[in-house]
């Protein structure tokens, strides 16, 4: 029963380190150092290396549960997904809920250890697998034009992209990117692959 | 919910299952025509080939990330060793 306390408490300080770790790279970005964290955890600073024995273990295993939760988040979209314009919707609700920490991801790739940017590379690709199911599927149907698959795919992520890595010219500091500018980008996107008179 | 022991793919549907059989460990998509489960060189180089041909990647840089995405998963773990 004793053993079982304490790894209840066990894990609820590891949750809570890796939630307060998530809102300060958010914020901070990745060169934060581990005290900042505790502080925010409301932990000792020596109990994250009781569960993370380096500072690299806790961004892997972020990175890690981050790519977890978009891709359970990209597959059912997928599955459920009839038309390219509910798949890039969906896709930038997730982005939008995560976009703080998406961003430092995607601006402090350098940054991170070789084992988490490999993790970012997967997620993308995972992301990719999906958004190819879709659009390849349109494609098919003759309403979106056939270019290559990885052209339709970049476009779209280079577009998200360089407005998060611009976001001082695009919104006020605290105010999300995605959200403001949402409905500009997917529409514009789509005006630009949909066929003419398609399907 | 099962996911694919060789590409970590979550198999809701009975679609999703190679063969369409539930009792299969891994997914459609990692299996041969005959319902067996792909090699280990045939699945890296379809991952390779497919993040080539949806992300536009370099060959060896795909194969890379092919290696990454494989290294976790349970079908594959031994030949990381």
């Amino acid at each position: 029963m004793a053993d079982s306390t304490r790894q209840i408490q066990k894990a609820n300080t590891r949750k809570k380190i890796m939630e307060a770790a998530y809102r300060v790279f958010s914020e901070q970005g990745f060169s934060v150092p581990t005290s900042v964290i505790a502080k925010e955890a409301g932990v000792a600073h020596g109990s994250i290396f009781t569960h993370f024995p380096t500072l690299n273990d806790l961004l892997i295993c972020l990175v890690s549960e981050f790519g977890n939760n978009i891709g359970a988040s990209m597959h059912g979209l997928a599955a459920k997904c009839d038309s390219v314009e509910n798949l890039l919707t969906g896709h930038l609700n997730v982005l939008e809920q995560y976009e703080a920490f998406y961003t430092r991801l995607i601006s402090e790739t350098s940054k991170l250890p070789g084992e988490a940017k490999n993790t970012l590379a997967v997620i993308q690709s995972t992301v990719a697998f999906h958004f190819s199911s879709v659009i390849e599927r349109e494609i098919e149907k003759g309403t979106v034009k056939n270019l290559p698959v990885h052209i339709l795919f970049n476009t779209w992520l280079g577009l998200i992209h360089y407005y998060l890595l611009n976001r001082e010219f695009f919104a006020d500091s605290n105010e999300s990117i995605i959200r403001r500018y949402k409905a500009e980008l997917l529409s514009a996107y789509i005006c630009l692959i949909k066929k003419e008179g398609g399907v | 919910m099962k996911k694919c022991i060789a590409c970590g793919m979550p198999m809701e549907d009975i679609s999703d299952f190679a063969a369409g059989d539930p009792t299969k460990d891994y997914c459609i998509h990692c299996a041969r025509p005959d319902g067996e489960m792909q090699s280990f060189t045939e699945k890296k180089e379809n991952l390779t080939q497919f993040i080539v041909r949806t992300q536009g990647f370099d060959e060896n840089a795909a194969g890379k990330i092919a290696e990454n995405m494989m290294r976790k998963l349970p079908a594959w773990e031994k030949y990381f060793d």
